[in-house]
């Protein structure tokens, strides 16, 4: 069977174009033919071709077009109207817009539509809809789409390479004893930065005067006045030595910096997934969140998960990490555990043979029909 | 694949929450008003948002991205995402109308639910499709080509009028860079020159630098080949100061043994018993050479014995009336004198002697023995001119006593050569059977 992986874009170290390469690299080791298509692509190590040739390389009715959707893209919804293969909607999500206005137009603009063409893709019929995680199904569920077309699959994710990274990291500094709050992702509105800060405020006032946060991930050039803003809030809280922007990292930088990590601590307003609790759990990093979106079903019971965004709270939850051992050993062993039987290489190539099969019998319910 | 929330986690977090609320009250957050940057100002980025109609010329005027990102703004109200600029580029590049391009945006499913009116689009845009249909397409545009040639035609000029209107400009503007690349160049010619007369000095500094270090390499070197040597020599300066201590240790021993040795003889000679006869001659020869010496200084003159022995020849010097003093090497002599109550002192007739003021004394009696070493004697009797009053009266005596004393014999004419030498005056020989005195006078100046 040939399966065309279709993605808007591919590029080294981004969560959909790991999950795409992922998913292509399993299927070929399952014994499919797979291709990818890619308008652009960078720092990728494997053929991409262009998508006008999915048509021509898609031969036959039972071949599988893959369709990674996470922003507006016309191209990719024409061609799944047209396309006579099987198609499959892997989402990953669409931040509502919402969270931009103020912040940048274009994204504000790129969000809406990737939210509204969510419509189509539902009223598309495809046979299959692979969510990163229940959350994103319920964006299809909600249109109406059939739940027996729908199926969960994490997103695969090179956390076995974190896992053997062994080279030093000359860019994350040693926390020498200070409580060290970390949070990994791109910079933008709907990752909770204000409240992060606020969080090593309420840390630095009530449990340490040395804490620290260190915040990883790129900063868009179309969001430069949120990263102004997020400075100035800092500098009004008090807390603007403290926090130390690495921007991106590579891995040994990545590994390091789980390393001198007292937890992991996510506050996002809006996740389809979040790949940095599944490093985390591998590394044995506790992890300290906000329940929303995917985030309570990723983490499970291998983390502290507060309903609400207090500062104060998860300030405090990073302290009593700090001081309880058996708290900090139980979280780790239980994120552990939960990597191993859930998000590990083994765990998700099992959910997707399930998928697969899912497809098989949503094809040929179709056919028969 | 999410479990139940277990009583342990439950349990840990109530106390968190405890703790935060303490947190809370012990250390409150200042609040801080997050300062929003709203973009209001998306009015001023070219999107008329209100606006429903447009003439196709307005959105054709523009070329190439200039062209897409226009169109994007008027037909769908937002900026060109950049797949989908690149999308409208590529079929511009590949020959498409302007009219297929805002077409394609018009009615695609994003500007269908906009609705944007554009006037005299639709034709244009269903002619330029009908062209995309094989065979009739190509007949449709062979039959718009003629129809249109005359008009082309006119085009074809206006366009090369702006083409060359263009080309001048673009001339001119060639120019005037091609001037200010000059300058530049002529600019760079020099600073390149001056980077290379830089270069040279420093590279002149460089060769300079290494020779230095040559000159210390070299220098270490030696340093090396001493510090081998110092430590050959070292080597030598322990094992002397080793045989140093050793000889020291050797001379140590011997002296304390010639001390010993010493202080036998000392008590072996005072040990000595002298015979009567001796004793009676010694007292006569004594009485002669204390009178004669009286008789040249007067009474109560001050002398000094040097070698007083037992003490008999102060003895004379005593009695015939002279204020005399002694000092003798023999500690048991010395002893065996002042026993007798005589004032004798034990040490070094020389040192006595030097410890004299100039002039002090009007007499000196000295034992001959006492002049047995030449250099001694040099020593001895240059003090004792210097310590008499000018006329003052040395005495040698020259007699064996005391009968082991150390020393070759020395005889009258001897000592009256020394004396003489010595700058003493009017040498007078007393001579006895058993002995002889000389008396010398220091001559005034």
């Amino acid at each position: 069977m040939r399966i065309a992986v279709l993605v808007p874009a591919l590029a080294a170290h981004d969560a959909v174009s790991n999950d795409a390469l992922g998913i292509g690299a399993a299927l070929r080791r399952f014994g499919h033919e797979v291709a990818v298509f890619a308008p652009h692509a960078r720092g990728v190590d494997e053929p991409v071709r262009p998508p006008g040739e999915i048509e021509a390389w898609l031969r036959s009715p039972r071949d599988v077009l893959l369709y990674h959707h996470c922003t507006a893209w016309d191209l990719a919804l024409d061609l799944l109207r047209r396309v006579r293969a099987r198609r499959v909607v892997r989402y990953h999500n669409v931040t509502p817009p919402e969270f931009f206005a103020g912040w940048s137009e274009a994204h504000v603009h790129a969000c809406a539509r990737g939210r509204a063409e969510l419509d189509d893709y539902a009223a598309l019929g495809a046979e299959l809809y692979l969510g990163a995680s229940p959350f994103n199904l319920e964006d299809f569920t909600r249109r109406g789409v059939d739940p027996a077309r729908c199926a969960v699959l994490p997103p695969f994710h090179p956390v076995e390479a974190l896992l053997a990274e062994t080279a030093p990291s000359h860019r994350v500094p040693a926390a020498n004893g200070a409580t060290r709050l970390l949070m990994v992702g791109r910079i933008a509105p709907h990752k909770g930065d204000f409240t992060l800060i606020d969080v090593l405020a309420a840390c630095r006032r009530a449990f340490d005067a040395r804490a620290e946060l260190l915040r990883i991930g790129a900063l868009d050039a179309s969001l430069a006045a949120y990263g102004d803003a997020l400075r100035a809030h800092a500098a009004a809280t008090g807390v603007e030595t403290g926090v130390l922007a690495l921007g991106g990292a590579g891995t040994a930088d990545l590994r390091a910096a789980y390393a001198s990590a007292d937890a992991l601590v996510v506050l996002s307003a809006h996740e389809g997934f979040c790949v940095p609790l599944v490093e985390a759990m591998a590394l044995g990093l506790p992890v300290v969140a906000c329940d929303a979106g995917a985030i309570a079903w990723t983490l499970g019971d291998a983390g502290i998960v507060w309903p609400e965004r207090d500062p104060h709270l998860f300030a405090a939850t990073v302290a009593r990490l700090r001081a309880d051992a058996e708290l900090r050993d139980a979280l780790a062993a239980r994120g552990r555990a939960r990597y191993r039987e859930q998000f590990a290489p083994a765990a998700l190539e099992r959910g997707l043979r399930d998928a697969l099969a899912r497809l098989e019998r949503v094809a040929a319910r179709t056919e028969a029909a | 694949m999410n479990p139940a929330p277990d009583d342990y986690l439950e349990r840990v977090k109530a106390e968190i929450r405890s703790e935060a609320e303490r947190a809370r009250e012990r250390a409150p957050l200042p609040r801080v008003e997050i300062a929003v940057a709203r973009a209001e100002a998306a009015a001023a980025d070219g999107i008329e948002r209100e606006r429903r109609d447009y003439a196709i010329g307005e959105l054709t005027g523009p070329d190439h991205r200039a062209f897409v990102e226009r169109a994007f703004r008027a037909l769908l109200k937002r900026p060109a995402d950049e797949a989908g600029a690149e999308r409208q580029i590529a079929l511009l590049a590949a020959g498409a109308a302007k009219a297929e391009v805002l077409g394609d945006l018009r009615w695609s499913p994003e500007g269908r639910r906009l609705g944007v009116r554009v006037h005299g689009l639709l034709p244009r845009y269903l002619l330029a499709k009908l062209s995309r249909v094989p065979l009739l397409g190509y007949c449709v545009d062979w039959a718009l080509a003629l129809a249109g040639l005359p008009m082309l035609l006119r085009h074809q000029r206006a366009a090369d009028a702006s083409i060359a209107a263009r080309f001048e400009d673009v001339a001119r503007v060639h120019a005037e860079a091609a001037q200010r690349f000059d300058a530049h160049a002529a600019a760079q010619e020099q600073r390149w020159e001056e980077q290379d007369r830089r270069n040279a000095a420093v590279a002149e500094d460089i060769r300079r630098a290494l020779l230095r270090v040559d000159a210390l390499e070299r220098r270490a070197t030696a340093l090396e080949e001493h510090t081998h040597d110092l430590a050959a020599l070292r080597h030598y300066v322990h094992a002397i100061n080793h045989w140093v201590v050793s000889l020291q240790r050797s001379l140590d021993a011997l002296e304390r043994a010639a001390n010993a040795e010493r202080a036998r003889a000392d008590a072996f000679a005072a040990s000595v018993a002298e015979s009567a006869a001796d004793a009676a001659a010694r007292q006569r020869r004594h009485a002669a050479w204390s009178a004669a010496l009286k008789q040249r200084l007067g009474d109560g003159a001050r002398v000094l014995d040097l070698g007083s022995g037992a003490g008999a020849w102060l003895e004379a010097l005593l009695g015939a009336a002279l204020a005399a003093t002694g000092v003798e090497t023999n500690r048991a002599l010395a002893e065996r004198a002042l026993a007798r109550g005589l004032p004798v002192a034990h040490g070094e007739p020389a040192d006595a002697l030097a410890r004299c003021d100039d002039a002090a004394l009007d007499g000196v009696a000295l034992a001959a023995a006492l002049l047995a070493d030449v250099g001694a004697a040099e020593a001895l009797l240059t003090h004792a001119h210097r310590a008499l009053r000018p006329g003052g009266v040395l005495l040698l005596r020259v007699e064996p006593e005391p009968p082991l004393a150390p020393g070759a014999p020395i005889d009258a004419a001897r000592a009256a050569a020394l004396l003489a030498a010595a700058g003493f005056a009017d040498p007078l020989a007393l001579t006895e059977s058993d002995g002889a005195a000389v008396l010398a006078r220091r001559p005034a100046p």
